[in-house]
């Protein structure tokens, strides 16, 4: 069987809300991608003759209050958040997993010491912690990264602990330390392939988040900088004409909703998908 | 001291707490040094920043820097003014603002007396709905209602405030003209900041609400309730509520926590006074003082509030929690 058609199995044996969330997720990511073939403007190309007109003729969404092209601006404006966003969990599933997995095998109190941290780390905000850090080194693209991580490897961490130490107490982790495998190659053979389903889960289920902090911060005037744009952006220029131009307020907001609702969707799914092997391993009903 | 009630080795109660206490005064005192350093992260020298604030002329007068450097002790060594700095702390002394000349420490008080409000408003509200509607969730398991909450719960989740509290302000305020635009002045001026900020934590405490309320469903003591010939819902009232509603309260205590700075985006928009907008200005403002404040104070309140409910959840379920850490 071809990789492809393995991979296609592989879908439709997940839960109807992965699929779905597969479906839609992978429009907004190929629309994101092809957007200098799909719009027909430049995103930052000023036209104040045609300041805050309705969708019509090659406008497919009308125009902003400068005239610019809407459809243009959400492809483009798609495309900052959605890169921060899934680049911070990528660190973060990582990092938040290796440490995890590490503390949970060798315990102690290198173990403690590094729970305790997540604890404190883990109900504090991220937006909180980028605003500090803005506050310190200026705002920016590596700021953002830097700012999410920083607090979002946390549930990463504690999840893999979890696994860790319930993976530890299986007798052919046992056998295989009688086998003299080192520490390292148990942890990379046996515990992080076993976290690798919960993990994912939780990598899908934060995106959403993630992508909204994000756009707050952009929001705010501190996450993008002029002259590129993303969704938060373009709902606060957007604020004051939304009275004249409501699309100006829904569009940017639309695209958020969906695309974060599709990676909900199939972290959902995935998580049911955890559950459901997790059960069948473990010989409960 | 409440050992005897779990059967524990005797000291295991005083050891958790003992543990705890010096976790908690250890990460504070930690804390306190970041905050403490904030200034001396970035780039700007402090006496040059808090003359720059002061007067607009960039041309800065090296000879007024260097006096400023040296009433305010920052030729000392660091932890010198370190220890100096926490002294002031304790005795509630947190400097002035850069911009305000006000002290820090009231506008901070001030502040996190409103975000509290705010944040109540809002937590307390989410529970109320999450409540039974995760506890209905839990008992039509697997079936059409309970795909419905979790999808709605979904759609909430993936919700911007900043796209929702404009989006509302439109309708209610400039269309309908129920309800103020933005403001803090009374009830009124609650309601659409709090409805805006109960969204994110209602959907988790109904998926909260609902996972634990299926484990109480499945338990033993409901099956005996029921087989005494108590209905479902009253089993549920009588024994489940008591147990299901544990887990929630947890969530609960990491919201608070959250929320006391973490609401920026809808002080902002609504132009309310708490500690989110505080931080934000201070942020545009480059108001240093303001800032090592706020870091003292949301992060030592969110570690209080954390090892608070931790130690509350100790004392509740001693074999879980206590035993385990005595291991």
């Amino acid at each position: 069987m071809t990789m492809a058609a393995r991979s296609v199995r592989w879908v439709m044996r997940q839960h109807w809300t992965f699929i779905a969330g597969l479906f839609s997720g992978t429009v907004v990511v190929l629309l994101l991608v092809a957007a200098p073939v799909i719009s027909l403007h430049d995103p930052i190309a000023q036209d104040l003759s045609m300041r805050l007109q309705g969708p019509g003729g090659d406008h497919w969404l009308g125009n902003d209050q400068l005239g610019r092209d809407l459809w243009a601006r959400l492809l483009y404006g798609g495309r900052f958040s959605v890169v921060v966003a899934a680049l911070t969990l990528f660190l973060s599933v990582t990092i938040g997993t290796l440490i995890g997995a590490w503390c949970g095998r060798i315990g102690g109190a290198v173990d403690e010491f590094v729970m305790r941290v997540v604890d404190v780390l883990i109900s504090f905000p991220e937006i909180i912690v980028a605003l500090f850090l803005i506050a310190i080194i200026g705002p920016g693209f590596g700021t953002l990264v830097l700012a999410l991580t920083l607090v979002g490897w946390t549930p990463f961490a504690r999840l893999a602990r979890g696994i860790a130490l319930d993976i530890s107490s299986r007798d052919y982790i046992a056998a295989a330390e009688v086998l003299g495998c080192t520490r390292t190659f148990i942890l990379l053979r046996h515990v992080i392939p076993n976290a690798l389903r919960p993990i994912s889960a939780m990598t899908f289920l934060r995106f959403g988040h993630k992508l909204i902090t994000v756009g707050a911060l952009s929001y705010l005037g501190l996450g993008v900088q002029p002259p590129d744009s993303d969704w938060g952006a373009m709902l606060a220029d957007a604020r004051q004409f939304a009275v004249r131009q409501p699309l100006l307020v829904f569009a940017p907001g639309i695209a958020i909703m969906v695309t974060a609702l599709s990676v909900t969707l199939m972290g959902q799914g995935l998580e049911i998908d955890a559950d459901r092997s997790r059960r069948l391993r473990t010989g409960q009903s | 001291m409440l050992a005897w009630r779990a059967n524990l080795p005797a000291g295991a109660m005083e050891r958790f707490l003992l543990k705890r206490a010096i976790v908690l005064v250890v990460t504070l005192t930690l804390v306190s040094f970041l905050a403490f350093l904030v200034p001396w992260l970035g780039d700007a020298d402090p006496a040059r920043a808090i003359i720059r604030s002061r007067v607009a002329d960039l041309a800065l007068d090296s000879a007024a820097v260097e006096a400023l450097r040296i009433r305010l002790g920052l030729d000392q060594p660091l932890l010198h003014q370190f220890f100096a700095w926490l002294g002031r702390v304790f005795q509630g002394d947190l400097g002035l603002s850069f911009t305000s000349r006000l002290p820090v420490a009231d506008q901070i008080l001030r502040a996190i007396g409103v975000s509290a409000t705010l944040a109540l408003s809002a937590l307390f509200l989410a529970l109320a709905i999450a409540l039974p509607v995760g506890t209905l969730a839990a008992v039509h398991q697997g079936r059409r209602f309970d795909g419905i909450v979790t999808f709605i719960a979904q759609g909430f989740v993936s919700i911007p405030e900043y796209w929702l509290a404009p989006v509302l302000v439109l309708l209610f305020a400039v269309e309908l003209g129920w309800l103020p635009s933005a403001g803090w002045s009374g009830f009124e001026t609650l309601i659409l900041p709090a409805a805006v900020l109960c969204l994110r934590p209602l959907a988790y405490f109904s998926q909260v609400m609902r996972a634990s309320m299926i484990d109480v469903l499945h338990a033993n003591y409901i099956l005996a309730a029921r087989s005494r010939g108590l209905g479902l819902a009253g089993a549920l009232v009588r024994h489940g509520l008591r147990n299901g509603i544990q887990p929630v309260l947890t969530v609960f205590a990491l919201w608070l926590a959250g929320l006391l700075g973490g609401s920026v985006v809808v002080e902002v928009i609504f132009a309310i006074p708490g500690m989110g907008r505080l931080i934000y200005s201070a942020v545009i403002n480059n108001d240093m003082p303001m800032l090592q404040g706020s870091i003292i104070c949301i992060v030592g309140l969110a570690i209080i509030i954390n090892t608070a409910a931790d130690v509350l959840y100790g004392v509740l379920n001693p074999t879980v929690t206590v035993s385990g850490d005595a291991r």
